[in-house]
């Protein structure tokens, strides 16, 4: 094995940060869920989980690094104040491939004194082909233990119509490349409200990602979609950072919002 | 050559190091960092194609070499890097080379091909020509 994939498989080298997905209210903000974005190690190109994801995946970890990371995930989440809902991404190839995910996931949760109906797995899809029957198996075991369920990065990649349809997820995360100057640009906008359509027609949730500009909220808010997450609101910080701040109990609404939320 | 390297004109190019010698990619990560770019280091195949995939480089410095004295990982990822169509120059180093090597490396994109070991300096030489911003 390779110094670097031994040295992610150490204990503690692998960190998970949370970011907060709030709410929009007409003056103010609730906590919507945490989601857990998992760090390589300090001071190597593994720090960018893109890179690890993409490295683990070449080196055929892509499951144990997975696992890796929601067990940490899960530990760091039960340290935080409340109740919050705690979004873990998770492979598609994951749910696949590895033999009990849903009783070795909920057996985690579990330990950590975190119920099912507080979890979210983000399904994100880099073209590996997964196994379809043990896929809907998997996502069924986990929705009938209250586990919800969504899609990550929609419209990019794997994360496409099709997987709406064979998944049939309660939340549908909207990549940041169709929010991100959505304001200047009718296509963006057309595709958003698709999205915004299908979204009430199938009764699922939409949660916008990487929002960072008012004039791109004020447009998600227009279309219904009125989740959002990105640095606009809170950049991911470790869990005591998030322990420590007031995010969580009483969210701020930067001053620049007030008045342009319906 | 060092002074000219910290005190020239500010370079904001990227570079990606490949090398499985820890020594040799610490030092030439540190002269380049030092030079103004911004490297990226990797000391595996696999390690360097995620990176490749995820960043676009101007300059690729890599060793042929990566796991034992007669492999050649780093022809796999001037393949990788033309495969995605990137524009990065190459620079292929190599202890080891043959001439049949060496005419391989370049038919599959690398720009040059330098036997190791060569001083830092001489190196440098070969990105500022490649790719200018040393000075």
């Amino acid at each position: 094995m390779s110094a670097m994939l031994q040295r992610l498989r150490q204990p503690g080298e692998i960190r998970v940060e949370f970011q907060p997905i709030f709410r929009v209210r007409r003056d103010h903000l609730e906590v919507y869920a945490l989601e857990a974005l998992a760090r390589g190690p300090r001071g190597t190109s593994m720090e960018r989980p893109a890179v690890m994801f993409e490295y683990a995946r070449r080196k055929g970890a892509e499951a144990a690094i997975d696992l890796i990371c929601m067990s940490e995930a899960l530990r760091a989440a039960s340290t935080l104040p409340g109740q919050p809902l705690i979004s873990l991404n998770v492979h598609g190839s994951t749910l696949t491939g590895v033999r009990n995910f849903t009783q070795r996931f909920l057996t985690s949760a579990e330990t950590y004194g975190i119920a099912p109906g507080r979890l979210m797995i983000e399904i994100i899809e880099h073209h590996v082909p997964w196994i379809a029957a043990k896929f809907h198996e998997t996502l069924e075991e986990l929705r009938e233990a209250g586990v919800h369920i969504a899609i990550d990065d929609l419209g990019i990649g794997g994360s496409n119509f099709q997987m709406v349809v064979d998944c049939h997820p309660d939340h549908l995360k909207i990549d940041r490349h169709l929010i991100h100057g959505c304001s200047e640009d009718r296509w963006r906008r057309a595709v958003l409200q698709s999205i915004a359509t299908l979204a009430r027609s199938c009764d699922v949730t939409t949660i916008a990602e990487g929002i960072e500009d008012v004039a791109d909220l004020e447009v998600l808010l227009e279309n219904g979609i009125d989740t959002m997450q990105g640095w606009l609101y809170a950049r991911s910080m470790p869990a005591l950072e998030l322990a420590k701040s007031s995010l969580l109990l009483s969210p701020p609404m930067p001053q620049r919002m007030k008045g342009s939320c319906s | 050559m060092a002074a000219r390297l910290l005190y020239g004109s500010p370079v904001t190019k990227r570079l990606l190091i490949v090398d499985n010698e820890e020594t040799i990619l610490f030092a030439l990560q540190r002269y380049f960092t030092r030079a103004g770019f911004i490297v990226d280091c990797a000391s595996e195949l696999e390690e360097a194609e995620a990176l490749a995939i995820h960043t676009d480089y101007d300059l690729v410095i890599v060793d042929l070499a990566l796991t034992t004295t007669g492999s050649t990982e780093g022809l796999e990822i001037i393949r990788h890097l033309r495969n995605r169509r990137s524009s990065a120059r190459v620079i292929m180093l190599s202890a080891y080379g043959t001439t049949a090597v060496q005419h391989e490396a370049i038919r599959r994109g690398a720009d040059i091909f330098l036997h190791k070991p060569r001083p830092l300096a001489e190196i440098a030489s070969v990105v500022e020509q490649l790719i200018g911003g040393l000075a």
